[in-house]
């Protein structure tokens, strides 16, 4: 059978819709208090990212706020779209999502009405978006909500802040200008931002988990995943105390450090062109190491077996040749379970001993 | 009027009947775009009959997944009663979607036909007998010529994923767009770098690789821009026109 685009685009619509298919039973939800009024700014306790709207516009802040209570379950699920605005996700006790949202602008009052929270409710899940219903309107949506701690989360965001503490079911966070910020989160499935960084703190997947930004930093701390795929384009990459099997990261201009743990028989394929990679093991049992940079250094702090004599010696020839400096290791360290395999074009590659 | 991808697609694998094969092939005859497509098309089949069966990378699916789900939303009003037939919807719908999707598989089929070289090099081997060292230099000329394809097919997939974000890039915040065209310019450096060590050394390991992952990295970049507008897109007019504005005021 052949393999055509259109052929494997309708199994996975397939799959897609068979997924998709489920219960679609509206259940009782209690609204709370739908008030306008003032709020009053407190710029010196607001967040970096609420403070990123003050001030933008003219006029004085003008504000609405929203609030429901809607019954999901203990593991139902989350789902929040916003366009302009942060939305900040913590876990609670119950069975029950509290959504707390505040819209704000500089411009007219009117405005605010043009902007709509829908809120979309199913059995088991709860679908939030945010709608602007006229063009050119300044109304930022800030979310605060409160969901059940085993519940799954889908958050995206076009310009404004995500953050999630705490919850322990599925989590999936992206926005494309703002912050993507997790913590104690077990089961983050991905992570993602084009504009800004990227933070995760007690992260940990089941399966695979999915991290990148194209210009922000990445930076990780106690991540614990089967598979890690994490890119950036230019922000550097920072990880701390991670266990995986699998591990995939590409950067172009980035640096990357990886600190953490190596499996037996895991595979560690880690790629930079101009970024300094340094990894800084926990007393590995052992890798066969793949290292090769164009120009870039290799150096280990860990005793290597070396191997790959005919490319030391293809090495030592070009250098005469041509003056360039090229660089490829084949080593092995300890029983040499685990795989490494790093390339850069001009950076440096550093093993070091934690 | 130009006949949709799918009509296109058919005519490649030359599953139409004869009077729609006639049809599309009067069209292509005149049409620069549409044919360039069925071009497309065909090197993707190609390309993929030639190859094994892969698994494709988890980013690979969620690309692919995300297409799907768009093309289902873009398609659905087409399907109503009293729409035109499928094949031919007016002006082609050379939806950003469907090009990240076609260009996604003609860059993974690609990357999965080159592998640059990772053994000891041959022509470092200690065997210095004159048939090994003929053997050495077909077989670096031979590296040398498959890489240079992979180069032209990168290049011409990443145009056209270029040409889509360009004429599609009002529909991007201007801080948005000038982040990714400073990460493309940072990729395009990182080509020109690698394209010059292997114009230098054609059989250094390092370079080869440098060169063919900084082309899928800017494949990766080009399809998620073309992914970005498709999400902006999607929303009402005046959400999306608000997409435009909040971007830009958060971003000055």
């Amino acid at each position: 059978m052949r393999l055509t685009l259109p052929m494997l685009m309708a199994g996975l619509a397939l799959a897609a819709s068979a997924a998709a298919q489920g219960a679609d039973q509206r259940i009782a939800l209690r609204e709370m208090t739908h008030g306008v009024g003032p709020v009053v700014p407190n710029a010196a306790a607001a967040p970096e990212w609420t403070r990123a709207y003050q001030g933008r516009d003219r006029g004085p802040e003008q504000t609405e706020r929203f609030s429901r209570k809607v019954k999901i379950g203990r593991d139902g699920r989350v789902s929040i779209a916003n366009i302009s605005g942060d939305i900040v996700v913590t876990s609670g006790a119950g069975d029950e999502v509290s959504i707390e949202a505040v819209k704000r602008t500089r411009g007219s009052q009117s405005e605010l009405a043009s902007v709509h929270i829908d809120v979309d409710e199913r059995q088991g899940r709860v679908d939030v978006q945010t709608t602007h219903t006229a063009r050119n309107d300044h109304v930022s949506v800030d979310y605060t909500v409160t969901v059940p701690s085993s519940a799954s989360l889908d958050l995206h965001s076009i310009s404004g802040a995500v953050k999630v503490t705490g919850v322990r079911g599925p989590v999936r966070a992206e926005t494309v200008s703002g912050n993507v910020t997790t913590t104690d989160t077990p089961k983050l499935e991905s992570a993602k931002s084009v504009s800004g960084n990227v933070s995760l703190t007690g992260a940990a997947a089941d399966g695979d988990l999915s991290a990148g930004t194209v210009s922000g930093n990445l930076t990780a701390k106690g991540m614990k995943a089967h598979g890690l795929d994490l890119g950036s384009v230019s922000g550097d990459i920072s990880l701390s105390d991670v266990m995986c099997d699998r591990l995939g990261i590409k950067s172009v201009s980035g640096s990357i450090e990886y600190g953490g743990s190596i499996a037996k028989s895991g595979r560690y394929d880690i790629n930079t062109h101009s970024g300094t990679v340094r990894l800084v093991l926990a007393n590995p049992s052992g890798f066969e190491l793949n290292a090769n940079s164009f120009s870039g250094s290799i150096r280990s702090d860990l005793p290597l077996t070396i191997g790959g004599d005919s490319a030391r010696r293809d090495r030592d020839r070009r250098r005469r040749d041509t003056g360039f400096n090229n660089h490829s290791m084949r080593a092995t360290f300890g029983d040499g379970s685990a795989t490494l395999i790093i390339r850069t074009f001009s950076g440096d590659i550093i093993i070091a001993k934690r | 009027m130009h006949p949709n991808e799918t009509a296109i697609n058919a005519y490649v694998e030359e599953s139409l009947d004869p009077v729609e094969r006639r049809e599309v092939e009067q069209h292509l005859a005149s049409c620069a775009s549409c044919r360039q497509l069925a071009d497309d098309l065909r090197e993707v089949l190609r390309a993929a009959t030639t190859l094994g069966l892969r698994e494709p990378p988890v980013r690979a699916w969620s690309r692919l997944e995300r297409a799907i789900k768009l093309e289902r939303e873009h398609a659905a009003p087409q399907d109503a009663p009293g729409a035109p037939h499928a094949a031919w919807t007016g002006r082609v719908r050379w939806a950003p979607w469907l090009a990240a999707a076609a260009a996604l598989a003609l860059a993974t089929a690609i990357g999965l036909r080159f592998m640059p070289t990772t053994g000891p090099d041959p022509a470092a081997s200690n065997q210095p007998g004159a048939g090994a060292t003929i053997a050495a230099g077909e077989a670096a000329q031979s590296v040398e010529t498959e890489l240079r394809q992979a180069e032209a097919h990168y290049e011409k997939a990443i145009k056209g994923l270029e040409q889509i974000a360009s004429s599609e890039q009002n529909a991007l915040d201007p801080a948005t767009a000038a982040t990714l065209q400073k990460n493309l310019a940072v990729i395009d450096q990182a080509i020109s770098e690698s394209r010059a060590a292997v114009r230098s050394q054609p059989t250094s390991d390092p370079a080869q690789q440098s060169l063919i992952e900084n082309f899928k990295m800017k494949m990766g970049l080009l399809q998620d821009t073309v992914a970005l507008i498709n999400e902006m897109r999607k929303g009402n007019e005046a959400g999306a026109a608000r997409i435009a504005s909040g971007l830009k005021q958060k971003g000055d």
